[in-house]
């Protein structure tokens, strides 16, 4: 149920998203605010720690522009315990890597409020920061491309984001809402206990019709399915440009792995091997490796995949990493009804089983389905 | 064999391995195509081994372990089972005919049923598509 915040009257979304975060700080409900943060003379948008209430101005977490999947940043503020207590502001799929960076104990969620927002989605952030450097006013700028979004004039959204399905933080403790509501107030969904208690004794007044924002939703995701692929027929060609420099690892919410079997020094070989090889196989591609980093890389945390798309703004090589591990974890998702995020209490495929399940695959003489 | 098919098998200690070593002793006939690599667990088995196989050339893998309910560590072989499920439905991703990977649960006592497996997964290997790709 969908509640409207009395007492915080705003002229726009981002005004209202702001006061309510000045608010947390104010009244000492959190030791700190993290949040995507416009900067008076950068080219972007970077996230913010931020302990005093007036330093709130400028945020700017509708912004067109995803620099990081800010559950990486969630990995490095709790991964000592401390007893300050943090709202993060994030985007829904940041709130769903970083639930699934919870349920592998790699995000402590003891001391944050999650506080997710409908997502307009992105642009790439380069493109972003081209287009910024010539506007005048940025928050204007943010506005006007919430509006455009509203009146469905089509933005150039960055691919990833074009058939997201998951554009509102369902799984957030709490989920701040604009899309189809008609004020520009704060509307807050509240999905957990420990969003109820952040705002407590807050006066907040029910709204009682959201069959609009339903519609809304229903529309754009209806729109969305349509131009999302199910197939890649030519994965190896996509990813024949590769040059195995990790920046798609190293930017992924998902591989936190500390020791990863894809280190070079672990996927290397002797430089005699190298000859071996190339002589065995009359040649070998360098940097080698390329198809199967990707191959171990999608196994091994494909079924969290949040679709980011942030893996494919990391790479130099415009590989459409986006696209391609987005069918990948779908497929792979989809094996076990999981979605990734969704929810708290569903266990990683992997870290579980059914005793009676998937009889496919055991043995060669029952009939398979192709 | 017509065709000189490599396969390689990935068989648990526990179960598989002396499975096949019993098929060995009661001298049941089986194709030759099969080169076995004794792991301890078909939850041991990662998805970077078999393509490591395929890489290399192989034509064919076949992971192996104890039935459901009897691994010798209680739950590896589940876990295996979901592994390797997801990996086989992306093979067909990645160039490689599905039918060149399998599964099978063969147990110490059974090995009338491993040179029966060998046999099916050496006909289905035969059938798949040999496209080599690059990986
Ligand atoms: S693989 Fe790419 S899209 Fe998926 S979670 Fe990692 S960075 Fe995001
Ligand atoms: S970022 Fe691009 S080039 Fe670098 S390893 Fe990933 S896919 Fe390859
Ligand atoms: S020991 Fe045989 S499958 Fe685990």
């Amino acid at each position: 149920m969908l509640q409207m915040l009395k007492g915080i009257k705003a002229k726009n979304h981002l005004e209202s998203i702001k006061y309510f975060l000045r608010y947390l700080l104010q009244e000492k409900r959190v030791d700190a605010v993290l949040v995507p943060k416009r900067h008076p003379n950068g080219r972007s948008v970077s996230h913010a720690l931020i302990t005093d209430p007036l330093n709130t101005e400028g945020s700017d977490p509708l912004a067109p522009v995803q620099t990081v999947n800010a559950a990486c940043i969630l990995k490095e503020l709790t991964k000592e315990p401390t007893d300050k207590k943090i709202a993060v502001v994030l985007r829904p799929c940041e709130v769903r890597a970083a639930i699934e960076l919870i349920k592998i104990k790699q995000v402590s969620d003891e001391n944050l409020y999650m506080i997710g927002y409908d997502c307009p989605g992105v642009y790439d952030a380069k493109e972003y920061m081209n287009i910024i450097e010539k506007e005048e006013d940025r928050e204007k700028f943010t506005l006007k491309y919430i509006e455009a979004f509203l009146s469905d004039k089509k933005e150039e959204i960055r691919e990833s984001c074009s058939y997201c399905m998951y554009f509102t933080a369902d799984s957030a403790d709490i989920n701040m809402a604009w899309i189809g509501l008609n004020s520009s107030d704060l509307v807050i969904g509240v999905n957990t206990e420990k969003g109820k208690k952040l705002i407590n004794d807050l006066e907040t007044e029910e709204i009682s019709d959201s069959s609009r924002r339903k519609e809304k939703i229903g529309m754009i995701s209806t729109g969305r399915k349509q131009i999302q692929k199910d197939r890649i027929d030519n994965f190896l060609d996509l990813i024949q440009p590769c040059i195995r420099c990790y920046n798609c690892r190293e930017v992924c919410p998902l591989c936190y792995c500390k020791e990863c079997l894809l280190e070079p020094e672990k996927m290397g070989y002797s430089s005699v091997r190298y000859m071996n090889r190339a002589i065995k196989k009359k040649q070998i591609k360098m940097p080698d490796d390329t198809v199967l980093y990707h191959l171990t890389k999608i196994n091994h945390m494909g079924y969290s995949c949040v679709s980011c798309g942030i893996c494919e703004q990391a790479c130099p090589m415009d590989i459409p990493l986006g696209m391609i591990y987005n069918v990948f974890s779908r497929k792979i998702q989809a094996l076990f009804d999981y979605v990734p995020g969704r929810s708290r209490d569903e266990e990683l495929p992997v870290t579980t089983f059914r005793e009676e399940e998937l009889s496919e695959v055991e043995d060669i003489q029952q009939p398979r389905g192709k | 064999m017509e065709k000189k098919l490599k396969i390689v098998g990935f068989l648990c200690n526990w179960c598989s391995y002396a499975g096949a070593d019993l098929a060995g002793i009661s001298r049941y006939q089986y194709p030759a195509n099969i080169r076995i690599i004794r792991v301890p667990c078909s939850g041991r088995v990662n998805p970077l081994l078999i393509l490591k196989c395929f890489q290399e050339g192989a034509d064919g893998v076949l992971v192996s372990g104890c039935h459901p309910g009897e691994c010798h560590y209680k739950e590896g072989n589940y876990y295996a089972r979901r592994r390797m499920l997801m990996f086989k439905n992306l093979l067909d991703y990645f160039g490689i005919d599905k039918r060149r990977f399998n599964m099978s649960w063969v147990s110490a006592s059974e090995g009338a049923k491993w040179a029966d497996i060998v046999k099916k997964v050496v006909e289905d290997v035969m059938a798949a598509s040999q496209e080599k790709t690059d990986l």
